[in-house]
């Protein structure tokens, strides 16, 4: 579903992602962990093809990032901390705009609002403009927004960033509702405990570079740590020590 | 072509739920134009044309003879004549307003010709109000007594006063109907449309540009399979049809300019208000065809000011960054079309109505005079159109580049 390999991106002399290689199967929530300015957000801004590798490769679901770029937009939905919503329309309008963006016929699309609505509990929303939502209230339309096509890969970035207590745990148990054997989520986030929650599989990435993959328990077991975020600390000093030591050397 | 459609839908949408750019592309110019070519003139009319109307007050050094005292107090169908107040010092009398101007009578006045008199006027030169009041009044006043004198004398020698004008020179106004009817300052009506283009395409330019990387609905939207070409392609549409929709509530309030003016003025107004309106060209006509060219040119000029507006607006990261860089936009198109008001002494070459929007200018102004030629408006539209594209060129490049979504 998401294969990557060797992946980089460098501005100038800065190499934001250093030769990320990654796999990741329909049916899991794969997390992405790392501190703000990891490159998390670079690794999924560049599968959504909204920037361009450096080096490297990488597919989503099949299709090229860099030679297949549209085909590769319209299998997957992104969510990002930063995103809002267009305040003059309502709910029902900006689904209906993207739905014919990513190019659904009218029929798929009502039928698509329809299974969404269900989904996601937007009957409140869909007849409001977005310019009276509340924070949740917004998260749940860019959520759907994402999924008006039915994606086969969903990218969450920091999508619970920003969110008051209330909203945030409407958007994880979106998350958690959203899983399916035909769907691959990629969610991105500093927060052990949401990685814990939503989590099958994670990777730590750091400076760049991806340090280890796994469970949460093969992290945990792995490091001989009590828990994730110790693990996940151990991960960064090690990494310092041997970016010291190639330094020194 | 559908997705452009899609995308140009959807902002014409917002932009037109919002009330303030509905304000400014629809009611402002629809309200706006006829207030400037109607009202303005009607009130500068009923402004001048009240001061014949009133009675000013002249003070007075010295002895007028009593024929001219007549002259000046005499009141006549158009005009009320002044009131004669004895005043001591003039310049003072003036100064404190206590009169309106004031006569002195430095050496005797004679009551017959074959002497001369002086006599001084003291007024506020400059003022508006002295000038077309009470100093017309009295120079008025002052030649017809002339007049009276010499025609006396002339007619006691037994000779005509047609000595005094051996060639008599009469005026006839060789313009043509739309000239004549566009009057001096028709150079407004190009400034006007063009403003309301520009103020009309704004909205819509930096809110589906720079509005949307603002909010973080940009990065959606570049997220989908559209292309980038596409995408932007439909933001210039929606931008252009918006300013479209603007020029053409100005073109509308220029068409109902002179219903309004010939329903609200009636049939024996006064010559002050008549020549003042004809001044501001508010008894403008324009035919179909004029209509149609005002049109077609307004349509480029729209295309180009989206064009200019998308391109810097790219640039911006925040709806407020991108009216700084607009704001000097303005600049462009009202010193050119002050300018216009020197028409007359311009040299319209080619080369000048091929110069973006300053050709839409000209043009403009040649329907409105009746003048134009066929040639100018192709080469005014072709040059704005020209100009349209390589800016289209310059804002598809900024559009493709990585960080246009991002608000870092």
């Amino acid at each position: 579903m998401l294969k990557i390999n060797q992946l980089g991106k460098a501005y100038g002399d800065f190499r934001a992602l250093r030769s990320v290689t990654l796999e990741a199967r329909s049916g899991e929530v794969f997390g992405l962990l790392g501190a703000n300015g990891a490159g998390k957000t670079t690794l999924l801004r560049t599968l959504a093809t909204l920037l361009s590798p450096t080096s490297g490769s990488a597919s989503v679901n099949g299709f090229d990032i860099v030679r297949q770029s549209r085909q590769v937009r319209a299998n997957i939905g992104l969510v990002s901390g930063g995103m809002g919503l267009h305040d003059r329309l309502t709910g029902r309008e900006t689904l209906r705009y993207f739905a014919s963006l990513y190019g659904l016929s009218g029929a798929r699309t009502e039928e698509r609002i329809e299974t969404l609505t269900r989904q996601l509990d937007l009957s409140d929303l869909l007849d409001i403009r977005a310019g009276g939502f509340s924070t949740g209230m917004k998260q749940k339309i860019v959520v759907a927004r994402a999924l008006i096509h039915d994606p086969p890969v969903l990218l969450l970035d920091e999508a619970a960033s920003g969110l008051d207590v209330l909203a945030r745990r409407t958007l994880l148990d979106l998350v958690a509702a959203l899983r399916s054997q035909e769907r691959l989520i990629v969610y991105s986030t500093h927060v052990m405990s949401e990685v814990e929650e939503l989590c099958d599989r994670l990777a730590v990435i750091s400076g760049g570079e991806v340090l280890k993959v796994g469970t949460v328990n093969e992290l945990v077991q792995d490091s001989g740590e009590r828990n994730l975020e110790r693990a996940f600390f151990q991960l960064l000093s090690e990494q310092k020590a041997a970016g010291q030591a190639v330094t020194r050397g | 072509m559908a997705s452009v459609w899609t995308v140009a839908k959807q902002e014409l949408l917002t932009t037109l739920r919002d009330r303030r750019t509905l304000t400014s592309t629809i009611l402002v110019p629809l309200i706006m134009i006829p207030l400037f070519t109607v009202g303005l003139p009607l009130l500068f009319g009923t402004l001048f044309g009240g001061q014949a109307q009133t009675r000013q007050t002249v003070g007075v050094v010295g002895t007028l003879p009593p024929a001219l005292r007549s002259q000046l107090t005499h009141d006549s169908e158009e005009e009320k004549g002044v009131r004669l107040i004895a005043v001591t010092d003039p310049t003072a009398a003036v100064r404190n307003e206590a009169v309106d101007a004031a006569l002195k009578v430095q050496s005797a006045l004679p009551s017959q010709a074959g002497t001369s008199g002086e006599l001084q006027l003291f007024y506020k030169v400059g003022n508006l109000k002295a000038e077309s009041g009470a100093a017309s009044k009295v120079r008025s006043a002052v030649a017809a007594y002339n007049k009276a004198l010499v025609g006396k004398k002339l007619a006691e020698l037994n000779l005509s006063p047609a000595l005094l004008t051996p060639i008599a020179l009469s005026t006839v106004d060789a313009s043509n109907a739309a000239e004549a009817s566009s009057g001096q300052l028709a150079f407004i009506i190009p400034l006007f449309l063009l403003q309301f283009i520009l103020a009309g395409a704004t909205a819509t330019a930096t809110d589906s540009t720079a509005g949307e990387r603002e909010r973080g609905t940009l990065e959606a939207l570049l997220a989908t399979p559209a292309p980038r070409s596409t995408l932007l392609m439909g933001k210039l549409l929606a931008t252009t049809l918006t300013a479209l929709i603007a020029a053409g509530f100005s073109v509308l309030g220029l068409s109902l300019s002179a219903p309004i003016a010939l329903l609200i003025t009636p049939a024996g107004q006064s010559t002050a208000q008549s020549a003042t309106q004809q001044a501001f060209g508010g008894s403008l006509a324009l035919g179909l065809g004029g209509l149609g060219a005002v049109l077609i040119t307004a349509a480029s000029a729209a295309l180009l000011i989206s064009a200019v507006l998308l391109t810097l607006s790219l640039f911006a990261r925040s709806v407020k960054e991108a009216q700084t860089y607009i704001a000097p936009l303005t600049l462009l198109i009202i010193l050119p079309a002050t300018l216009l008001q020197f028409a007359d002494f311009l040299k319209t070459t080619a080369v000048l109505y091929a110069a973006p929007l300053i050709g839409s200018m000209l043009v403009i102004l040649d329907t409105v005079k009746g003048a134009l030629s066929g040639p100018h408006l192709l080469l005014s539209l072709g040059g704005n159109v020209l100009l349209a594209a390589v800016l289209t060129l310059i804002a598809s490049r900024l559009f493709g580049r990585e960080g246009v979504a991002f608000k870092k």
